[in-house]
């Protein structure tokens, strides 16, 4: 707090500085929400295009019918997307609202990751993600989506490990090395977080200052005009 | 609580579960439909001697049969190249992709066709209507023969692991160790599109 602040003044500063960053904390995230809310049905979209594009049918000899993979792009991509748009157009801003988004965006990184035939390439989508939703600049929604990534891994490497591992029967600890990336990512976005956090204080703090000092000058301002007023009135 | 905002909690109620029930079901579906290998082959223990396809005495062979529109057997593809890298260099390959004789002629002409044209040291012969893929005793998309150089099989199977994914995997592995250390055998699922169906007794 700065020097120029009475001592008696500084809680008033501070709850001041409080609703200044609650405010703009609030009208950050609500439009993160909303971003993410349109790049989930872009993606809803894409994953669709994408299925079709790659395989689009099952084939039987000269018969041929819709590939799976086409059904799961339509239907468990709408099943993904519904709720954190609903959330993000009903419940901007509010805490659960990013945590489903940061979900349902890790399980849109495992659909087109499983769309893709497991395209390596594909996997870039989760890192792309994390820092995506750094922009909450709310470190526990990076630990919603790394644990949504990290159970997918370990319950596909218990259920279905050739899906991930190629082989049935890896080590059970082998999820923990991919998911180790994950965390190598998360390591400098938490730090992200809480430095963005911290600068975000600092200046509604320094707003809240500003605000106090040019009321008082405003205070002083008014007192002087109403003495010079009054000396003028005495005077005549 | 208003209406409006009754409305609003059971809208979000329903899409919860809808999301949750969505996951688990989306799992299981794809889940069965990846691990669930084709028809294993019904080959003879040799090269079957009414194969058109010649076979070089003295070197190792390598017959692979492909659905041209099998998105799957990009990753079977990928996977010969893998192979092709690792096994011996005098091993001769040959990739038959199945054509229906009613189909016109470039109904093959995929990027799969055309991506195991690009393997080295590799023939890529149409197959009319999967009369080879008969001979061999295949019957799915992927589906790998590796025979010796007397002309004993000495694998058979797919060499991906599940349906479309390429990567580390036992068929694969297999037929690199058999093929540079000249001896044992393997089998392994395949996954893929069927070029026919055993009940039928004939190619479709």
């Amino acid at each position: 707090m700065s020097t120029f602040v009475m001592a008696a003044d500084q809680g008033s500063t501070a709850a001041r500085a409080t609703e200044l960053l609650d405010a703009q904390m609030n009208n950050r995230r609500a439009t993160v929400d909303r971003m993410f809310a349109a790049l989930l049905v872009v993606q809803y979209i894409a994953g669709i295009a994408g299925a079709f594009a790659v395989s689009p049918y099952v084939w039987q000899g000269k018969e041929r019918v819709l590939h799976l993979h086409v059904w799961v792009a339509v239907l468990a991509g709408a099943g993904i997307t519904v709720l954190p748009v609903l959330l993000a157009i009903f419940r901007p801003g509010a805490v659960l609202t990013r945590h489903v988004i940061a979900a349902s965006q890790m399980l849109s990184s495992a659909l087109l990751i499983h769309l893709t035939g497991g395209r390596i390439e594909t996997h870039f989508h989760v890192f792309g993600s994390l820092a995506f939703l750094a922009f909450y600049l709310d470190w526990k929604v990076i630990i919603t989506a790394t644990i949504v990534i990290a159970s997918d891994h370990f319950a596909r490497g218990v259920f279905w490990p050739e899906s991930v591992y190629g082989v049935a029967n890896p080590e059970w600890w082998r999820f923990l090395e991919h998911a180790g990336w994950v965390v190598f990512e998360d390591i400098f976005l938490i730090w992200a977080c809480i430095f963005g956090t911290k600068e975000a204080q600092f200046a509604a703090t320094k707003q809240a200052e500003v605000e106090y000092l040019s009321e008082q000058e405003q205070l002083k301002s008014a007192a002087l005009e109403m003495a010079l007023s009054e000396i003028q009135v005495a005077s005549a | 609580m208003s209406a409006r905002r009754r409305v609003i909690v059971a809208g979000l109620v329903i899409a919860g579960l809808t999301w949750a029930g969505t996951i688990v079901a989306a799992y299981q579906v794809v889940r069965r439909f990846e691990t669930t290998p084709g028809v294993a082959a019904d080959a003879s223990s040799s090269w079957p001697a009414r194969s058109t396809l010649r076979r070089t005495p003295g070197r190792w062979s390598l017959v692979m049969l492909v659905h041209p529109h099998c998105s799957c057997s990009r990753a079977s593809i990928e996977e010969l190249q893998a192979i092709l890298e690792k096994a011996p260099h005098t091993m001769r390959t040959s990739v038959l992709v199945y054509r229906p004789s009613e189909f016109p002629a470039g109904w093959e002409r995929t990027d799969v066709y055309e991506s195991a044209s690009r393997l080295p040291r590799t023939n890529v012969i149409v197959d009319r209507d999967g009369r080879e893929a008969q001979v061999f005793g295949g019957f799915t998309s992927g589906q790998t023969f590796l025979y010796d150089d007397t002309g004993r099989l000495r694998f058979a199977g797919g060499i991906t692991s599940l349906r479309g994914h390429a990567g580390f995997n036992r068929g694969t592995a297999d037929v690199i160790q058999i093929a540079n250390a000249g001896q044992g055998s393997g089998k392994h699922p395949v996954f893929g599109c069927a070029i026919s169906t055993p009940e039928k007794g004939n190619v479709q």
